[in-house]
């Protein structure tokens, strides 16, 4: 499994506990409402559940495991993939922290494009590996 | 494709029609229940697509055994036992929490947060060691020769 792959699984998965943690506690509190400011981190719990694991998991697995070109690097630029995960990851976080208002509002709008240019980028890298070498 | 593998992805389509249900009902005027929307996409998000990504990279990923049965792939049946429970508790008791006061459904939905906790964590104890690269798996490989 290559670097880029295992940073992206492995970071997904850390994700998936955080997301999950912050999930249960939404839930509990439904239960047992005692901290209704907890609801302020219902679009982080979904930001890093949707992005951070199923999005970034299902990224890191597919630049590990769909075709590989025959000839020169077998998985294509190796520091565009280092990118994807530079991007991708830089987006989700500043947009938890602008839905905690830590950083302004806006900071959606450079996260969200972050995470585009990261989808541009793995598009372009993968476009070509869909493929079958049978003849 | 182990068992654990296609029990995973079966219930996993399961979820997928049964959310795809709760869908349809919530276009429909007089089954649309406000609390059936976070079952919907509870449903799709952890039934279905968690499910699947948990279900094919317990097989797909390096270092599976292949032996079948609880005890050699105890963390994989645990991920899905709790995960389950957990979601199938949610289900049953969110609905009710709006519409009764009895503590039971308090409770319910404590376990079903806690086991679906659990899950994530037994679901990272299995994957996290078997992220690994070409070389650290030729080096487990040898290892396990030579044991």
């Amino acid at each position: 499994m290559p670097a880029p792959s295992r940073w992206m699984i492995r970071s997904s998965l850390i994700y998936l506990l955080v997301g999950v943690l912050i999930g249960a506690s939404l839930l509990l509190e439904k239960a047992y409402p005692i901290f209704p400011q907890l609801w302020v981190l219902l679009p982080v719990h979904i930001e890093i559940l949707i992005f951070g694991f199923i999005i970034q998991f299902t990224l890191g697995t597919a630049y590990w495991i769909l075709p590989r070109f025959l000839e020169g690097k077998p998985r294509g630029n190796p520091l565009a993939a280092k990118l994807i995960v530079g991007l991708l990851n830089s987006g989700i976080i500043l947009n938890v922290m602008s839905f905690l208002n830590i950083v302004h509002k806006e900071g959606t709008l450079v996260g969200r494009s972050l995470e585009v240019a990261s989808v541009i980028l793995f598009v372009s890298l993968h476009w070509n590996r869909i493929a079958s070498y049978r003849k | 494709m182990p068992r654990i593998a296609r029990i995973f992805v079966k219930t996993g389509m399961l979820y997928f029609l049964a959310a795809l249900l709760v869908g349809v009902a919530l276009e429909i005027p007089f089954l649309n229940f406000p609390v059936l929307l976070p079952l919907f996409w509870h449903m799709l998000m952890v039934g279905w697509i968690t499910q699947i990504i948990f279900g094919v990279s317990l097989w797909m990923f390096p270092g599976r055994v292949r032996e079948e049965g609880f005890k050699a792939q105890k963390l994989g049946w645990l991920t899905y036992t709790f995960l389950n429970v957990g979601l199938v508790l949610r289900i049953v008791a969110e609905p009710v929490l709006s519409y009764s006061h009895a503590t039971i459904w308090n409770i319910l939905i404590f376990i079903s947060a806690s086991f679906q906790v659990v899950a994530a964590v037994t679901y990272v104890i299995e994957m996290w060691p078997r992220i690994q690269s070409k070389k650290q798996r030729r080096k487990n490989r040898r290892k396990q020769k030579r044991s």
